[in-house]
């Protein structure tokens, strides 16, 4: 297979993709036409058991329920109270708000699948008040983006699961193996909000203190996410479930709080039934089309031929990594993050193989990378969704101004992950095996 | 009735997934405290995928969910948006169709097979197959319904209710959803006047 | 130029049966069956195909061979499974007559239902018995709870008087150590990397099953050889297969080795009593198989072809003594 057809292929399913067709049709006639033109009729014949494969395949059935169980979470109104209470507890801190943004988005970011709902509903709650006590916009706006990114990175995370799912990595050890780069990276958000506020001047320093009955009576909605997440990461991590049934055991957990706050109203129910339906086909479509993409690229050696390539340009591990950055960093310019990553992971996943990288790593780095994606402009979702829920009519270069700081730390950090594998992969080889 | 017909579906696709974490989590929690396995949630998981994704499509193809990219889309004059926004939905009817068809012929393998799974249940495949392949159906007709319905307006010349209908969703649109669904929870639980303090 | 085939093989984490005889072997195809044919040689899972489907993949005329994998394929063909019903084959020897017996059976069946040819089968290996408790033969678990890994597994286990638990293979280690359950069955090398020996005391090498696979070609293929290509073809495939034999042999002895304290070359060294199966063991297992496994998957069997279990009866019968 030479690598110009391919790199053909690459690029007629981009365009398509760009111009706007369907993300899912256009990987999907790629993946058939391809298969046809070079096996016939039989290669159609074979895609329905293909199919039947992916739909009925119970791994990917964590997909719906993460994102119920985010749904839920979200319409009991817990993330709206989780911001308050970490106001009180972070407000002293040198950048004082904006280390509740942060913190807000980590927690929720670990029990929600989505990051541009965690965006959506932390700024919907954070940005008035931010507003109204002087705080910069472009900050405000910078931390809240890059804080819903950290939703792809810390589990559960939908981006894991369909990573495990195409490459046949453990979707358990992946959730676990981005337990700690999460923390780290979250760190290094609030590092860099408390530097950046001590040096300019100009900005807010910190909120007033907090008395301690302030701060427990606030955190009765710290208590939700919280327990959640210890029950999902708990469960997988004693081995207790795997990743499909911590999914249902958190979902369970979500409806009961969601009861606890009485909102567990028909109604309630129906919206979030129909959202997580909407968002679930969204994926399943795309990832229907994956498999049959992948079947193709399998089949005809696209992979291999990928792989002889890289290795015929002598690139080193490091140097094999740099190149995927800027290629990430590019794509993720202008691609949505779900379709990069489902229509790259197939090529560069067994690329990294070949290079002897570990598998788990290697999730958590593409993961990044589609961080990456949801805060660099022209197209960076998060960077739209902040813009659409700010008080004040700004213009949108402020959101990109305030999420530049963040795109240069997850750089570092990205540069760190290949410096020091460990901080994946030690939390996951200390995990039972299974 | 596509109002009805989306109600319908989604409320099935939440009931079942609810009622599969209930399952699971007892099952769970049978596993762990008395050694009891019920042993089906792994199927019955990959079951309630394989009919939920087909309704799942169906629904985000009615909230236009299904993704595109508008980056270049939205700056085209009125008529080439139509063209696209047809040919957009002509493929997706393609692909829905193709699948359709395919979900036919794993249906017809598995008659012909009297497949049962390898499972303690040894279920009969064509149970859930035929849910599921009448949630395939569903999505097809619906798909198939709406390409010839852009068709149609696209002939007429009626591009600007077309584009109204059918253009990929901005993020300001699901935002402004988001934000509708935000208010609504955000209002009190309760909507009856307070009587105590 | 030589032939292009395209062959599905084992999954990737199926260990040293795929990596030092399966994949050399498609590797090295042409060489090997002498045959002007070059296959390109795929995993399984990395294909994103799942091992239940690879009889539909070879019915649709994509592979031209698959290392068909027979439990997941007893989906679409129960007949399948009569190759290693739960007590039919305890040893090596007892599953090689029982496979030169019933292959013609199956490759007949295969050709008619899905266009394919079965040309050889072979093992995995023997799933024993381990045990935390003092056993002396295999009537010993009555009483005990044995952890199973399917229904048939259960209610053959059920009928010598144990209590058969399912639990999944993770959870086994610490249930073992606590007295959730007494005995446990897997393949030994298996129970060796999962360090079951720590938690056990006995074992007792007396098979449940020898989880068989085959290789299969499909008819498209196999037609487009000549008679003389096709006798090449088939005997290159036997010597692939008698080679997995020996060698599925060799480290089923080296993994009972390991386990017990003897000489030991791929795994770790335990101390458990390795408890050799007496005569009685072998007619008890036998007789289970006659009254438990036989008929429960006969019913499965005729339901989807009616002549299946009389088959069986007429090859695999008299081996295992019945008329
Ligand atoms: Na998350
Ligand atoms: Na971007």
């Amino acid at each position: 297979m030479a690598v110009e057809y391919v790199i053909t292929a690459f690029a007629a399913m981009l365009i398509m993709m760009i111009v706007g067709l369907p993300i899912a049709v256009a990987m999907a006639a790629v993946g058939i036409i391809g298969g046809v033109a070079v096996y016939g009729a039989p290669f159609m014949n074979s895609i329905s058991p293909v199919i039947w494969g992916v739909q009925n395949n119970s791994l990917l059935t964590s997909i719906p329920l993460f994102v119920l169980l985010g749904e839920l979470l979200l319409r009991a109104g817990i993330a709206d109270g989780m911001y308050k209470s970490l106001s009180v507890w972070l407000g002293r801190l040198p950048g004082g708000l904006l280390h509740s943004n942060i913190g807000t988005c980590a927690l929720f970011a670990a029990t929600s699948g989505s990051s541009v709902a965690t965006a959506a509903t932390v700024g919907t709650v954070a940005l008035p008040s931010l507003n109204e006590r002087n705080y910069k916009m472009s900050k405000s706006l910078g931390s809240l983006a890059a804080g819903g990114a950290l939703g792809i990175l810390i589990p559960p995370s939908v981006n894991l699961i369909i990573y495990g799912s195409l490459t046949n990595t453990s979707i358990g050890q992946l959730f676990v193996g981005g337990v700690v780069p999460g923390i780290l990276l979250t760190l290094l958000f609030m590092a860099f909000i408390a530097a950046s506020s001590i040096f300019d001047k100009t900005d807010v320093k910190h909120e007033t203190k907090a008395s301690w009955a302030e701060r427990w009576k606030s955190s009765v909605d710290l208590i939700p996410p919280l327990v959640i997440f210890l029950i999902v990461m708990g469960s997988i991590y004693s081995g207790l479930a795997t990743a499909t049934e911590s999914a249902a055991l958190g979902v369970v957990a979500a409806l009961f709080f969601t009861a606890l706050k009485k909102r567990c109203t028909w109604s309630i129910l129906q919206a979030c039934f129909i959202q997580t339906a909407r968002v679930s086909g969204m994926i399943l479509l795309i990832i229907t089309a994956a498999f049959i993409l992948n079947l193709t690229i399998s089949l005809t050696g696209v992979a291999e031929a990928m792989s002889a390539w890289v290795t015929s340009l002598g690139l080193s591990t490091v140097g094999f990594l740099l190149a995927l950055v800027v290629f990430y960093l590019i794509l993720g310019m202008f691609m949505d993050v779900l379709s990069m990553q489902v229509a790259t992971i197939p090529i560069t996943y067994p690329m990294s193989q070949a290079l002897g990288i570990d598998p788990v790593w290697f999730g958590i780095f593409v993961v990044m990378m589609c961080e990456l994606g949801l805060i660099t402009p022209p197209v960076g979702m998060n960077l739209f969704v902040v813009q659409g829920i700010r008080p004040d009519n700004g213009s949108i270069s402020d959101v990109m101004k305030g999420a530049v700081p963040f795109v240069a730390l997850m750089l570092v950090f990205t540069l760190a992950l290949i410096a020091i594998p460990q901080i994946v992969t030690w939390l996951p080889n200390l995990m039972k095996p299974a | 009735m596509q109002n009805r017909i989306e109600t319908l579906l989604a409320t099935t696709f939440g009931v079942m997934f609810l009622g599969l974490s209930l399952f699971i989590t007892v099952e769970v929690l049978l596993r762990k405290l008395f050694g009891i396995s019920l042993d089906g949630s792994y199927e019955l998981g990959g079951y309630a995928l394989a009919i939920g994704s087909t309704l799942s499509f169906t629904l985000a193809l009615f909230g236009r969910s299904h993704i595109r990219i508008d980056i270049i889309h939205e700056r085209l004059p009125a008529i080439a948006k139509a063209v696209l926004n047809t040919l957009s939905a002509i493929l997706l009817a393609s692909f829905a169709a193709l699948m359709g068809y395919l979900a036919w012929s794993v249906i017809a393998d598995t008659l012909d097979y009297h497949a049962v799974s390898q499972t303690p249940w040894a279920t009969p495949l064509i149970y859930p197959q035929s849910l599921w392949y009448a949630g395939q159906a569903i999505f097809m007709i619906a798909a198939i319904y709406l390409a010839l319905k852009a068709c149609w307006l696209l002939l007429k010349g009626r591009t600007s209710e077309l584009n109204e209908m059918y253009q990929p969703k901005s993020i300001k649109q699901e935002l402004e959803e988001e934000l509708d669904s935000l208010k609504v929870r955000t209002a009190t639980p309760n909507t009856t006047p307070q009587e105590h303090n | 130029d030589n032939m292009q085939w395209k062959a599905l093989g084992q999954p990737l984490a199926t260990g040293p049966i795929l990596q030092n005889q399966e994949k050399p072997f498609f590797e090295n195809f042409a060489q090997r069956t002498g045959l002007p044919i070059d296959v390109d040689f795929k995993p399984v899972d990395t294909t994103g195909i799942k091992d239940t489907e690879q009889l539909r993949m070879l019915k649709a005329g994509l592979f031209d061979v698959v290392s068909l994998r027979v439990s997941p394929n007893s989906r679409d063909e129960p007949a399948l499974l009569g190759l290693d019903l739960v007590g039919l084959n305890p040893d090596y020897a007892t599953a090689r007559k029982v496979a030169d017996a019933y292959v013609p059976v199956l490759d007949k069946q295969l050709q008619k239902r899905f266009n394919t040819k079965l040309l050889t089968v072979w093992p995995f290996g023997p799933q024993i018995l381990f045990c935390n408790a003092p056993i002396k033969s295999f009537s010993d678990i009555k009483g005990l709870k044995v952890r199973v890994y399917d229904q048939s597994l259960a209610k053959f286990v059920e009928s010598m008087g144990a209590t058969p638990v399912p639990i999944s293979f993770p959870d086994v280690h610490q249930s073992l150590s606590m007295g959730v359950i007494d005995c446990a069955i897997t393949g030994p090398a298996s129970a060796n990397s999962a360090g079951w020996p720590e938690v056990a005391t006995h074992q007792l090498p007396l098979g449940m099953g020898i989880a068989l696979n085959g290789y299969a070609v499909s008819l498209k293929a196999w037609n487009s050889l000549s008679e003389a290509q096709q006798a090449k073809m088939q005997a290159a495939f036997d010597k692939l297969s008698t080679d997995i034999w020996a060698y599925s042999e060799s480290l089923y002895d080296d993994a009972i080795s390991c386990n017990s304290g003897g000489e030991c070359s791929t795994g770790n060294k335990f101390n458990l009593v390795n408890v050799e199966p007496t005569a009685s063991d072998f007619e008890l297992v036998n007789d289970a198989l006659v009254n438990i496994s036989l008929p429960g998957w006969a019913a499965i069997c005729d339901a989807s072809s009616d002549d299946c279990s009389a088959n069986w009866k007429a090859s695999v019968g008299p081996i295992i003594g019945l008329e």
